[in-house]
């Protein structure tokens, strides 16, 4: 890619911000460039990043997906309170539950956005509301502690597929979450990009009525899209679970706007059709690197919350702008009009 | 016709009560560049999206190379080589000119995966077919409206068209790039590909079509081929009028020879140099001039939206201020935008509330609520007047056609009693018959004793109905003439065009 080229995408600026927000912190404590820290970080933050999958695959179709984080959850505390009640101690039982719980949930947003053809961000707000509401209904707002988890689940959390000696004779390694995370990257990018499924997705972002006289099956199309983030909200709960050893029911619900936000920051259009998984990607390492290290710059974490505020407002604002200047700038001129 | 490449028969279609076509027949020869005319309404719409197999017919039939279509769905039509464009094209503003001249192929043949480097032959054959030479990696937001459409062309050629039919495809696009698609349409005659001209202008019909055909409140009226028509005749069978009207005459002797409006020496830098002219009551001034010209702005300022530097503004006789268009209004002027559905209209609005809204502190009562029984009386009484076509004010105003639009903005003015009216483009995209109607509004109230000022680019329409009129060219009044009767179109046109010339070269 050319210099010209690098500086016309967006995703080029936020991976400057990366590099220089990392020299930054590198001068003030050196063990941050450091591949343990690395390994930590990624660990850490694969599950978000396959939330943002999802969240970007729904962003591109032109709508909005609020409830990605309440299907986690769900997904996460009813398998494993399930699991524990049949006692099956299999990472893969808990995998394919999950995921399943979270293909069917996404398919009941499907319906009303597709079927209905309601306003996705109302419709995934009402429905992260109303799953959650009958989770802890029906499956208790007990927490599960790190006693009663089934091994399985302990024993995924730290198994590397890398292993390296630290200087002391202990081991660190490169997490499996990781693994998980770049397989599903792959898997999203082969079918956006090679498969008419996947350019059905950015065509519906672009045109809704065009990609249905074009013949798209926009129905077919809406309820991958939601069922498909639904499978990686599944997938992203059982990795929290195996990350922080704990399942708690008001656990991952609320950090949905940090998402939507990190890939707002990535260069996906609010108003659909465009974005990159690239871009996705480094929005979710900017988020990140933010949220872990506002403390050593001198800033409390509220100030996380409120730069989420900032590029989401922003990253609407820009969109509008946009719409504004393909208008010519002609907007209403009569504003003293009552 | 011996070879006939598209035979619609005896076409009806009925949608809930209303009779939209009503035995339609339309031939269309192999390469044959064919116009379908008529007003709003008329059924052009739905006979394309019958032979689209968008909409089935209640009866009729339709061959296409002698072969009937059961006309259930579109594929069908898409397979014997149908292609419609529509007004907005239909295209996907973030992919690349690639994708989408590609796209509806891979559709078509149900392909699951993409062959990137087949899309992209696929668009540089489609393209280079007629001749056209844009980048295929560019975004299609990035491009203009002329290059869409030839976009949208390309990607008809790739479904094999044998006839491309294109809804009002002139509408948005320039008169060089209106050549431009002309040529590219002949280009396709010469494989063999026939066009079907939706529109319901007609000047740009005789250019390119070789036959006409007119329909009329679903009706068919008529097969013309193109040399044996003009433009009064189309007009007078499209609307059913006759539409020669007289020139507007000014009684001189009839009202106060005071001027109801008069500008002196207006100047705004970068926009309009020392305008002057005046209006006197009974009189409808014309103001003609290209866009860019000065003359939307100059009434802009008159009506408050828009300072001038300099320059007074003089109404009945006394010099005023008009810092916004409230101070306008006060001082009774009123003034109907070019863009009557941005700035002019609250569309979802009902019809009633759009008229009565310059006007809905006349309805408080004392306890400041509205009158209801008073504000409905009024909408009433400006619907009939002006003779809107609905059956209550309480519809929405996108119910109504554009014509009728535009008489619920001028209801809107008129309702509160203004002394000048200014009116900018009053009739454009409005059908006809339409047309005809809003100029009989004006010259009435012109021979009430309104002053009337109407800035349009047609220079007929400002010939016929007003009785005198200015020129404006780079922001100057170039030349004014004091009788409408003593000056041709064709002369009013070279002074528009000429002082354009010279202003460039100067």
């Amino acid at each position: 890619m050319n210099i010209k080229r690098f500086f016309k995408r967006s995703e080029s600026y936020v991976l400057l911000i990366i590099i220089l927000f990392s020299a930054f912190i590198t001068i003030i404590n050196p063990a941050f460039l450091t591949l343990e820290n690395l390994f930590d970080l990624l660990r850490s933050s694969s599950g978000t990043a396959i939330l943002a999958i999802g969240v970007f695959l729904v962003l591109i179709s032109g709508g909005v997906d609020v409830s990605c984080t309440t299907i986690a959850i769900v997904g996460q505390y009813v398998s494993v309170n399930l699991m524990i009640r049949a006692g099956i101690d299999s990472i893969w039982f808990i995998f394919g539950l999950s995921a399943f719980i979270g293909i069917v949930l996404g398919a009941i947003n499907a319906v009303f956005v597709s079927l209905f053809k309601l306003p996705t961000l109302i419709v995934t707000l009402g429905t992260s509301s109303l799953y959650h509401g009958a989770m802890l209904e029906f499956f208790g707002t007990r927490a599960v502690n790190v006693g009663d988890l089934p091994q399985s689940v302990k024993s995924f959390g730290t198994f590397n597929v890398l292993t390296l000696p630290r200087a002391d004779g202990t081991t660190y390694g490169l997490s499996i979450f990781f693994v998980i995370l770049v397989a599903l990257l792959i898997i999203t990018y082969f079918v956006l990009k090679f498969t008419m499924v996947g350019r059905g997705i950015y065509a519906i972002g672009g045109n809704l009525e065009a990609a249905k006289r074009a013949g798209f099956n926009t129905r077919k199309t809406h309820f991958f899209i939601y069922t498909y983030a639904g499978f990686l909200a599944g997938i992203m709960g059982v990795i929290h679970l195996s990350l922080i050893r704990y399942s708690n029911p008001n656990y991952i619900v609320g950090t949905e706007l940090g998402v939507i936000a990190a890939v707002v920051l990535g260069g996906a259009r609010i108003s659909g059709g465009t974005g990159t998984l690239t871009g996705t990607m480094l929005g979710v390492i900017l988020i990140t690197l933010l949220e872990k290290n506002l403390i050593m710059i001198g800033l409390s974490t509220y100030w996380q919350q409120f730069f989420i505020g900032v590029v989401l407002i922003l990253g609407v604002s820009i969109t509008y702008l946009q719409a504004k200047f393909q208008d010519g700038g002609r907007t209403i001129i009569v504003k003293d009009e009552e | 016709m011996e070879d006939v490449f598209l035979e619609a028969r005896n076409i009806s279609k009925t949608f809930v009560g209303v009779k939209a076509l009503d035995d339609v027949d339309l031939t269309i020869g192999k390469g044959e560049i064919h116009c379908l005319i008529g007003e709003n309404g008329s059924g052009k719409s739905t006979l394309i999206k019958i032979i689209g197999g968008i909409h089935k017919a209640d009866s009729g039939t339709i061959a296409i190379d002698g072969n009937v279509l059961s006309g259930k769905d579109a594929i069908e039509s898409i397979r014997a080589g149908v292609q419609i464009i529509y007004q907005d094209l239909s295209l996907f503003p973030n992919l690349t000119v690639a994708e989408n001249i590609s796209i509806n192929q891979m559709l078509e043949t149900n392909q699951q995966f993409v062959n990137w480097k087949k899309v992209r032959e696929t668009a540089k054959r489609a393209l280079s077919e007629i001749g056209e030479d844009i980048d295929i990696d560019e975004r299609v937001e990035n491009l203009s409206v002329a290059k869409k459409q030839i976009i949208a062309i390309s990607r008809a050629l790739t479904q094999n068209a044998k006839l491309i039919i294109m809804d009002e495809a002139t509408s948005a696009i320039t008169s060089e790039e209106v050549k431009h698609l002309f040529t590219i349409i002949l280009k396709l005659k010469e494989r063999g590909i026939a066009t079907l001209f939706v529109s319901h202008k007609l000047s740009e019909v005789f250019e390119i079509a070789e036959n006409i055909t007119i329909l009329r409140d679903g009706k068919l009226l008529g097969v013309y081929p193109s040399h044996e028509v003009n433009e009064e005749r189309l007009a007078y069978i499209m609307t059913g009028l006759n539409l020669k009207s007289e020139p507007y005459v000014y009684e001189a002797t009839k009202f106060s020879e005071t001027p109801l409006l008069e500008v002196k020496n207006l100047t705004k830098k970068g926009q309009y140099n020392d305008v002057s002219f005046h209006i006197k009551p009974g009189e409808i001034v014309g103001v003609i001039g290209l866009i860019g010209s000065g003359r939307t702005e100059v009434v802009e300022s008159i009506f408050g939206i828009d300072q001038p530097d300099s320059g007074s503004i003089y109404v009945r006789g006394e010099e005023v201020a008009i810092r916004n268009p409230r101070d306008a209004m006060r001082h009774g002027i009123a003034f109907l935008p070019e863009d009557r559905l941005t700035q002019g209209l609250f569309d979802v609005q009902s019809i009633g509330n759009n008229i009565v809204i310059t006007v809905i502190k006349n309805f408080l009562k004392r306890s400041k609520l509205l009158d209801l029984p008073k504000k409905k009386n009024c909408e009433v009484e400006w619907v009939q007047k002006l003779a809107i076509k609905t059956p209550t004010p309480k519809n929405p105003a996108n119910s109504l056609s554009g014509g009728n639009q535009q008489r619920v903005v001028i209801a809107k003015w008129l309702a509160t009693d203004p002394k000048v009216f200014i009116l900018d483009g009053p009739t454009i995209g409005i059908d006809i018959g339409s047309k005809h109607t809003i100029h009989e509004i004006i010259r009435d109230l012109a021979r009430q004793g309104m002053g009337i000022l109407i800035i349009s680019d047609e220079a007929q329409e400002i010939l016929d109905n007003c009785n005198r009129g200015i020129v404006m060219s780079n922001g100057r009044i170039i030349r004014e003439f004091s009788d409408s009767r003593t000056i041709g179109v064709d002369e009013l046109l070279d002074i528009v065009a000429r002082r354009v010339e010279s202003g460039a070269g100067a």
